[in-house]
């Protein structure tokens, strides 16, 4: 081991949602997505800014780099879309031009261009596995010394679904699932089945089926099942993913569901189309909880582990992760919160400090690892902008803007640094009064313009949550990152009418007072004046936009929509009376 | 064809009116595509807010960048309005990576990549030549009311944008800048012109790349695939891992 500091970068890129975060000594001590920085939502290309960002704020330059990990490998990603091609002659001929062409023009040469563009030496360079950097993004950080991982996405090189045992030794692969079989990919088609778009809607499946009955259960079966020795099969001639470059399922899948939704199609439950698409939505995700609890205790078989860490994109249905905390065979269960591909980022660089530098102890995973804003440079902006700002004290910070929500104000509030993860935690949030519908209705209609069947999440202090839900306990950690949906008690449904969704649940945010001081205290100080110390707590962004990254990005926001009031740190602007 | 069309236009004009009604949702595809355009120029503005120097300049380009988000949300509108089912208009708007081609680059943004007289400059050549597009299209589609008011209530916006850009560039010119202003005018356009070559070569590069794949498939990879469809199995089902992976030895390999 070096005396000197160990800087290892990881790098995930090029499939969508690409990242880069910073480790020292296998601390996590900066981490965020390129689309924070382009503003293009999921952007997928080489994050050189957030590369660049993470060595300004760690104030390293490029030449302190041990290592610099890319996520995934290029060339065995390349054999499996040529096998996949060639199993499926003729009818691959336009998925491998493109596929070909994508991995020619961009792809293949990643490891060139990282090099290049950061000025590194290749011997710096490091490829870890797709499915290795997940399911090290989920055990490193879960502080288990010994853990079961299952890491479920669409697909890695050729894992689609593995089984690790996470140990004093690493990790050690034990099964997987493999492409074309793929339980992400078949929660893809039937998200572009239902109208949304494929890598981004999925959670909306998710909030819409709670307004539907699982009876499509038998035919989504008849398009994924699980089978005997454990893990699931795809029925091939029912989904085109393996030989399709534009569409994931065909006439198999449409005999089965019937008319596919087209994206702006207006989405009534009270009609007998509108359910038949809520009920779709209830079926795969009823499926899919089943065939995940499968997979869990299979992984606890073969492992015999107590507690479970999940990645993958499919490890953001918290939905699912609940069903498995509640029902599945372990005491705990940890998920990455960017579970998706930003989190490769991190897993890459904690396998690299674990496993190639040979360090221990992976740390710092916290909820704000990005950018902040300087309070000196937001001050100038709203001046030069001629726009009336007060600077108040933290008390009085706190004290006012509690009022202003009491008051029935919504709140764009930024605090700190940006979270990593694609949930918004309490620093670039979206802040309204939780109680009754009306809040919900007006912030969807006037702020986040999106469906107004998506339900909203409630933040709350930590030790004030079980007044009001009811989290099993396996899943306690999972609750400081919104990636549990748990009930909410009886008697605090209607009192949470804006967050509490259909069937009587919410997606809860547990905020604690060492990781968030100022939200945890604003929360307690609403829930003084209202006697209910909850929160509706949503992404500062509008739709099809990523979350706000500097002042000037919450500023437009706070401009574009019916946000009444924007805190930046400790500076308050209120919108002038229209 | 309207006489406030330009003679220089009205071969594009003719050409695009042949193409609108030969190709359906040609239209739709089009304001998609503005939309994007739009989305695009609105960031590199907000860019700007952040990083000039010029902080009298801030509001002018902020409000720019506001006109411009406002500008992307009416074509994404008008894309959906006039696509009359599921279109490759759709598939344009939900394309997030198109808006990459438009002014967001990889490493640096327009603003980053370029001084202030050599952003003013492209602003206001390339809003210039924006409005001139946006006419020629307005009265393509001057039947369609809707559209047509969408491009007045635009073209206002568009001659702030011109009159700004082109008074601020002026400003320096009599500062003693006339030199400075002048070439920075003469690279937009040079720099325009390269752009659109690369773009031509690109298309070309790729339609070419796709033949020859397309021929690559035909020819070598049919063979295989008999050969593929007896020796390979796609089994479902989880399969048990070789334990002796060594992804440490292989750390330093893109297979």
């Amino acid at each position: 081991m070096p005396d000197s500091p160990c800087w290892i970068l990881g790098i995930s890129a090029l499939y969508h949602d690409s990242a880069a975060a910073l480790l020292r000594d296998g601390e996590v001590v900066a981490a965020v997505q390129e689309e924070r920085f382009t503003r293009i939502k999921h952007d997928a290309s080489l994050p050189l800014r957030a590369a660049m960002w993470c060595l300004e704020h760690a104030g390293i330059g490029v030449d302190d780099l041990t290592h610099v990990v890319f996520y995934e490998k290029p060339l065995r990603k390349l054999e499996r879309m040529v096998v996949s091609q060639v199993l499926t002659f003729p009818k691959s001929l336009k998925a491998f031009r493109v596929g070909a062409l994508n991995h020619l023009g961009d792809r293949l040469w990643v490891g060139s261009r990282i090099c290049k563009e950061l000025g590194i030496t290749p011997e710096k360079l490091l490829f870890c596995e797709h499915h290795l950097s997940h399911a090290a993004s989920a055990f490193y950080g879960s502080g288990e010394p010994e853990a079961a991982v299952l890491v479920a996405d669409g697909v890695g090189e050729w894992a689609t679904t593995s089984i690790w045992h996470g140990g004093a030794d690493g990790l050690t692969p034990m099964s997987e699932v493999r492409f074309p079989h793929s339980l992400g990919l078949t929660y893809s088609a039937f998200t572009a089945f239902l109208g949304f778009r494929v890598n981004n809607g999925e959670y909306k499946v998710m909030g819409m089926a709670p307004y539907g009955t699982p009876r499509f259960v038998e035919e989504v079966r008849q398009v994924v099942d699980g089978v005997e020795g454990g893990g699931f099969a795809v029925n091939l001639h029912r989904v085109t993913w393996h030989h399709s470059a534009t569409d994931s399922y065909g006439p198999g899948f449409e005999a089965l569901f019937g008319r596919p939704r087209h994206p702006d199609e207006p989405l009534d439950f009270s009609t007998a189309e509108g359910r038949r698409w809520a009920d779709i939505a209830a079926s795969i995700q009823h499926v899919t909880e089943a065939l995940l609890l499968d997979l869990a205790v299979t992984a606890r078989e073969q492992t015999g582990c107590e507690a479970l860490c999940m990645a993958g994109g499919v490890a953001l249905n918290s939905v699912a992760n609940t069903h498995i905390a509640a029902k599945g065979p372990f005491d705990r269960v940890h998920v990455h919160p960017a579970a998706g591909d930003a989190g490769g980022a991190v897993g890459a660089a904690w396998w690299a400090w674990r496993e190639v530098v040979g360090g221990n102890g992976c740390t710092g995973l916290r909820p704000d690892l990005g950018p902040r804003i300087q309070e000196r440079h937001t001050q100038d902006l709203l001046d030069d902008l001629n726009i009336a700002w007060q600077r108040l004290g933290d008390d009085e910070l706190i004290e006012t803007v509690a009022n202003d929500l009491a008051a029935g104000r919504v709140v764009g509030w930024v605090q700190g640094g940006a979270e990593w993860g694609p949930r918004a935690l309490g620093f670039r949030s979206i802040l309204a009064d939780p109680r009754g519908p009306a809040q919900r209705d007006r912030v969807n209609a006037t702020i986040k313009f999106r469906e107004s069947f998506r339900p909203f999440a409630p933040a709350v202090p930590a030790e004030r949550l079980a007044d009001r839900f009811t989290a099993p306990a396996a899943a306690t950690s999972l609750l400081p990152w919104m990636l549990a949906v748990v009930p909410v008690r009886d008697h605090a449904a209607v009192e949470l009418g804006a967050v509490t969704h259909v069937d009587g649940s919410a997606r809860v945010q547990a905020v604690h007072a060492e990781t968030n001081p100022r939200f945890h205290a604003l929360l307690h100080a609403f829930g003084e004046k209202t006697g209910t110390p909850v929160l509706l707590n949503t992404s500062f962004n509008l739709k099809g936009e990523p979350i706000v990254n500097t002042a000037v990005d919450a500023l437009a926001t706070f401009d574009r929509s019916g946000l009444d009031v924007l805190v930046l740190g400790n500076l308050r602007i209120e919108k002038p009376a229209r | 064809m309207s006489e406030a069309i330009p003679l220089f236009d009205r071969p594009l004009w003719a050409l695009s009116w042949l193409i609108w009604r030969v190709v359906p949702g040609r239209a739709s595809t089009k304001m998609a595509g503005f939309s994007h355009t739009e989305q695009g120029s609105g960031l590199d503005m907000l860019v700007a807010v952040e990083q000039t120097e010029r902080r009298d300049l801030r509001r002018k380009y902020y409000r720019h960048a506001l006109d411009e988000f406002r500008h992307s949300r009416m074509f994404a509108q008008r894309a959906r309005a006039l696509a009359t089912s599921w279109s490759r208009a759709d598939a344009v708007l939900q394309d997030s990576g198109f808006i990459q081609s438009q002014g967001i680059n990889d490493k640096q943004s327009l603003f980053e990549a370029l001084d202030e007289i050599d952003f003013l400059a492209f602003v206001w050549v390339h809003e210039k030549q924006g409005a001139r597009q946006f006419a020629l299209y307005a009265d393509l589609l001057s039947d369609d009311e809707d559209t047509a008011l969408m491009f007045s209530k635009i073209a206002k916006d568009e001659r702030f944008h011109i009159a700004y850009s082109r008074q601020e560039l002026d400003r320096y010119a009599a500062k003693g800048q006339a030199t400075e202003v002048r070439n920075a005018v003469l690279r937009v356009q040079g720099r325009r012109l390269w752009q659109g070559w690369l773009r031509f070569g690109h298309d070309l590069g790729a339609f070419m790349s796709g033949l020859w794949l397309g021929l690559l498939y035909l020819v070598f990879l049919g063979p295989f695939s008999i050969i593929a469809r007896l020796t390979e199995r796609v089994e479902g089902g989880l399969q048990a891992v070789e334990q002796d992976r060594t992804a440490v030895d292989r750390a330093h390999e893109m297979a």
